[in-house]
C-alpha cells in the first residue's frame, strides 16, 4: 500500500482507497447555494431582538441623561444666589422710563439705549429683591434646621441614655425617696 | 455583537437587567422613610412639629452658617453632604392618640436592606425608643429614630452621611438644656 496516495495523492493509488472514495464521494461538498423548500420561512424576528436591545439601552441611556441634566440645572441657581449677595450696581444712574411720542424715529434711536439701561436696572432691582427673600429663607431655613438637629440630637441621646440604664444618681435618689 | 446575541440568546434580558437592577436597588435602600401617614395626627396633638428640609434647603442654610464661631461651624460640618432632614413630632394631651399600626408603618420600612436598628428600648412606662442605621459600605448612609410614648411620637430621619458623635453632642448648644448625662467612656472611667 502505497502510503503517500494517502497524503497528497500521489503514487499508486491502492484499490480499496479508490474503493471507499467512489462511495463517500457522493457526500462530497458540493458549492450549491441551500435551497429551502417554499413553505419554510426562515424566522427573522431574532434579527430584530438586539436592534432593540441596543435601542433600548440608548433610551434608558437618554433618559438618565435628561434626568441628570434636569437635577444638574438646580446648582447654577444656588451659585448664582450665592454670588449675588451683594449686587453690582451699574457705574451708570439708570434713566428714568423715556415716553417716545410715536412718529418720531430720530427719539426712538435715541431712546434705545437708555431704555436698554432701564431695564438692565430694573432686572438689577428683581434679582436684589430676590436675593433678600433668598436669605430670608435660608435664615429660617437654618433655624428650623437647628430645631430639626435638636430633636435629632435630643432622641438620640434619650435612646442612649435609655440603652444604658438609669443613671447612679437616679438610684440614689429613688434610695432617698424610698 | 451579532455572535454574541446569537450565542446568548438572552444577552438583552441580561442587559436590561443590569440597567434596571441598579436603579431598584438604590429604591430598595432608600434612606428617606416615608412619613406621610402621620399626618393625620396633626388633628389630634396639642403640639406638632413637621420639618423637612431636602438638599437644596440644607444647602442654602450652610451658607448662613458663620464659621468663625465654633458651635456654628461644627453644626455647619455636620450637615455638610446632609441629602435630607425630615422631622415629625407629635405632643398629645391624652393617651393612645395614634395606634400601633402607625409605628408599624414606619417600622415596616426600616426592615427594608440596609437598614440595621442599632438601639431598641421599649419600657412600660416610657414607651419605645429605636434608633436604624441604613449603611452604604463602611459609612453611615441614613439614621432614624423613632421614639414613642404614651403621649408623644416622634420619627427623625436624616438622609446622608450623618455623623452620631457629632449630632449627639448637639444637645446643650444654642441654649438647648444640657441634662448633664456623662459620655459612656467617661463613665467607664468611673466605674474603674
Amino acid at each position: 500500500m502505497n502510503e503517500e496516495y494517502l497524503w497528497d495523492k500521489s503514487g499508486e493509488p491502492d484499490p480499496e482507497i479508490q474503493h471507499l472514495e467512489d462511495i463517500l464521494g457522493g457526500l462530497r461538498y458540493q458549492p450549491i447555494p441551500l435551497e429551502l423548500p417554499s413553505d419554510v420561512q426562515p424566522d427573522r424576528r431574532n434579527r430584530y431582538v438586539p436592534l432593540l436591545a441596543i435601542a433600548a439601552t440608548l433610551l434608558i441611556a437618554l433618559l438618565a441623561g435628561v434626568v441628570w441634566l434636569r437635577l444638574q440645572s438646580h446648582a447654577p441657581e444656588q451659585k448664582l444666589e450665592a454670588k449675588s449677595d451683594q449686587p453690582s450696581v451699574p457705574s451708570s444712574s439708570p434713566n428714568p422710563e423715556i415716553v417716545v411720542p410715536e412718529g418720531q424715529e430720530n427719539v426712538v434711536q435715541q431712546s434705545t439705549q437708555p431704555r436698554r439701561r432701564e431695564l438692565v436696572a430694573s432686572n438689577v432691582r428683581h434679582r436684589s429683591k430676590s436675593n433678600v427673600v433668598s436669605n430670608k429663607e435660608a435664615l429660617l431655613a437654618k433655624e428650623q434646621l437647628m430645631s430639626a438637629l435638636r430633636i435629632a440630637s435630643e432622641k438620640l441621646n434619650l435612646a442612649q441614655r435609655k440603652a444604658q440604664g438609669p443613671t447612679p444618681n437616679q438610684i440614689r435618689n429613688q434610695h432617698k425617696i424610698g | 455583537m451579532k455572535s454574541l446575541f446569537h450565542t446568548f440568546p438572552r444577552t438583552p434580558l441580561l442587559v436590561a437587567l443590569l440597567v434596571v437592577l441598579p436603579a431598584i436597588t438604590a429604591r430598595a435602600q432608600d434612606p428617606r422613610i416615608q412619613l406621610t401617614h402621620l399626618d393625620h395626627l396633626a388633628t389630634r396633638a396639642s403640639e406638632t412639629v413637621d420639618l423637612n428640609f431636602d438638599e437644596r434647603l440644607i444647602l442654602a442654610a450652610a451658607k448662613i452658617f458663620n464659621d468663625k464661631d465654633e458651635d456654628e461651624a461644627q453644626i455647619k460640618k455636620l450637615i455638610t453632604g446632609l441629602k435630607g432632614v425630615y422631622v415629625k413630632s407629635f405632643e398629645f394631651e391624652n393617651d393612645g392618640q395614634y395606634t400601633a399600626a402607625d409605628v408599624e408603618a414606619i417600622r415596616a420600612q426600616l426592615r427594608g436592606p440596609g437598614w440595621t436598628r442599632l438601639v431598641n428600648v421599649t419600657s412600660k412606662k416610657e414607651g419605645t425608643v429605636e434608633v436604624y442605621l441604613l449603611m452604604n459600605g463602611d459609612q453611615i448612609g441614613g439614621l432614624a429614630v423613632l421614639a414613642a410614648e404614651d403621649r408623644e411620637l416622634t420619627v427623625v430621619n436624616i438622609v446622608g452621611p450623618v455623623d452620631l458623635e457629632r449630632l449627639a453632642k448637639l444637645e446643650g448648644q444654642f441654649g438647648v438644656p444640657d441634662l448633664g448625662i456623662e459620655a459612656p467612656k467617661t463613665k467607664k472611667n468611673d466605674d474603674k
